[in-house]
């Protein structure tokens, strides 16, 4: 876990090279600790499982899986974080702080993909929360973005109460705050667990499935995700979400398995909940920043198929489809930064009338982001769908369940081309936007990225 | 052992519902019995015999908030050394110095926080 303690000694670095006078050296600053991370991160492949185990005293699990969701997470942070170039150049911003605080958040991410103790996922989750809350009120003149802070502020530290509680009552029932140890007592136990084990599953599930913004728990996503600034919106509705699925099988398939029945059609319930509620509500959204936190809620509803379905190729699907949604997300995102920026900061979707006359490269990133999203073939999106699908499929007795969601996909195209019509055949007008070279290749990276995982799923499909 | 039954806590409920009853009859009688005499003077905010002014809602420096945090976060630091201190022994008989340098360590982390906060200015009053 070298990359953990590498991210939080750059997080310092971060801190202290904001005193320099110039602000240009803080994004290649980050974007190089980012890189090294990566590399660090990858390091790690080959290590033997017996010898990764030995990690922090069984605190956490260095494998291929959690390898995988931490180069997720980094690749995500690297490809948001040329985006951040306008609000780096506005004169009461505090970039070193911005780039410090994500790098911490990314600690929290990949303690979350990792952890082999209820406390260090706690540790985890409230790591990335807090870091999130920070930058969700990063805009401190911006009444919105308050608003978003505190809004997520109460409602993260209610959810994370229940997730607090819910460990607690694990440990009551089952004496062990290791998830292998909560395996090890409910697989001796069978047909005589405590009670208490069946109340704290069901809590620690709501912390989780809040983090996630699954439906029943997802009210404040869509107003925090509008008034947060777009670049920390990009974060969140990627890095967030990652890990917490990562969070979120890691502990049903290490501690819960036995309880399958137990679980599945509560998770079952909330998937199609979610599905439902995300893209239902989508569909009728002014704002496109509005719409993409209702078709944040929507994806997770999709990752959460895959955790129902709960067979060996869920995992893969879930890390597949993490990526795609990832990078089409965070494509998306930085079109709307750039156009937001061009249009006196509006957000909605006419503020992408026309884009497609001056812009065609960014009217093709989004335009591709968008169909990743709403999975046409091609793109990542496909594929991602494809994989969970299947795994649901070959669960068997959850038709229902696929028959909601390709319903709801279907809905999803509709709200998804909105904006490809207003690029491509509404009027209006914007000027060139001029990118930096950072984000061309940004942009680049996730086209290809997108590409790839939807021409070639065999590449990645097959990597844990 | 002796098995409870439901019935058993039955003592707890009427407790209960006294202490509740209590309340609701008390708020109720005071507002029934007593003698009432409203008037602008008796029903003004008594704030130590000196007229009430303004409201209490000021908007307060955020340096003060920043100076009790910084004393919660040495406070806090202090919390961790205490049991350290105290087990110090025990633990080096145990793991060797790699005690001493685990504390070492996170009061470096620390102080590069302090230095931080004070390189910012926190501390600055005007």
């Amino acid at each position: 876990m070298l990359s953990i303690i590498l991210l939080s000694v750059s997080g310092i670095a971060s801190l202290f090279l904001g005193f320099n006078k110039s602000r240009s050296l803080l994004m290649p600053a980050t974007l190089l600790f980012l890189l090294v991370a990566l590399a660090v991160n990858l390091w790690d492949w080959n290590v033997p499982f017996t010898l990764s185990s030995a990690y922090n005293n069984g605190m956490m699990t260095v494998d291929k899986t959690t390898i995988v969701f931490s180069a997720i997470l980094l690749v995500s942070a690297l490809l948001v974080i040329p985006f951040s170039q306008n609000y780096i150049d506005r004169p009461q911003a505090q970039p070193a702080e911005y780039y410090a605080i994500l790098l911490f958040a990314l600690v929290g991410g990949i303690m979350m993909t990792a952890y082999d103790n209820l406390i260090m996922l706690f540790v985890g989750v409230e790591i990335l929360s807090i870091s999130m809350y920070v930058l969700a009120g990063s805009d401190k003149r911006n009444l919105r973005s308050t608003e978003a802070a505190l809004k997520y502020f109460l409602m993260g530290a209610f959810a994370t109460g229940f997730l607090l509680f819910g460990v607690a009552l694990l440990y009551g029932a089952t004496m062990s705050f290791s998830i292998k140890g909560i395996a090890d007592y409910t697989n001796a136990n069978v047909g005589n667990l405590s009670p208490l084990l069946y109340v704290g599953i069901v809590m620690v599930l709501i912390g989780v499935l809040f983090k996630v913004s699954a439906a029943p728990f997802h009210f404040w996503t869509p107003d925090v995700y509008e008034g947060s600034p777009s670049l920390f919106t990009a974060f969140m509705s990627t890095v967030v979400k990652t890990a917490g699925f990562a969070a979120l099988y890691r502990l049903l398939a290490v501690s819960f398995t036995g309880l399958y029945d137990y679980w599945a059609m509560s998770i079952a319930v909330v998937a199609l909940l979610t599905l439902v509620v995300g893209n239902i509500t989508a569909s009728h959204q002014h704002s496109f920043k509005r719409m993409m936190a209702y078709s944040g809620i929507s994806h997770a509803g999709y990752l959460l198929i895959a955790v129902t379905a709960f067979q060996n190729t869920s995992q893969d699907a879930i890390l597949f489809y993490s990526l795609a949604y990832s990078v089409a997300t965070i494509a998306a995102f930085g079109v709307l930064i750039l156009v937001a920026d061009k249009q006196q900061g509006s957000e909605d979707f006419s503020a992408f009338n026309g884009l497609a006359k001056n812009n065609p490269f960014l009217a093709f990133v989004m335009t591709l982001a968008m169909c990743s999203l709403a999975g046409i073939p091609l793109t990542g999106g496909f594929f991602g769908k494809f994989l969970i699908f299947s795994s649901a499929f070959a669960k068997g007795g959850l038709n229902w369940l696929l028959i909601g969601a390709i319903l709801m996909s279907a809905v999803g195209i509709y709200y998804y081309f909105k904006v490809v019509i207003a690029m491509y055949i509404r009027e209006g007008k914007t000027e060139k936007i001029a990118l930096t070279g950072l984000q061309q290749a940004a942009f680049v990276l996730s086209i290809l990225l997108t590409l790839l995982l939807g021409v070639v799923p065999n590449l990645f499909a097959d990597l844990v | 052992m002796k098995q409870y039954f439901p019935s058993d806590y039955l003592p707890l409920l009427v407790q209960f519902s006294a202490a509740a009853a209590f309340v609701v009859v008390t708020m109720i009688a005071t507002h029934l019995l007593g003698p009432k005499r409203n008037s602008k003077v008796k029903d003004a905010a008594w704030e130590c015999g000196i007229e009430a002014k303004g409201d209490a809602r000021t908007p307060i420096s955020i340096k003060y908030f920043l100076t009790a945090i910084l004393f919660v976060l040495f406070d806090i630091e202090v919390i961790f050394m205490y049991p350290w201190a105290v087990n110090f022994k025990e633990l080096f008989r145990e793991m060797g110095s790699v005690i001493f340098v685990e504390m070492l360590l996170f009061m470096a982390l620390l102080l590069a926080g302090f230095y931080y906060v004070i390189k910012k200015g926190v501390l600055k009053w005007e």
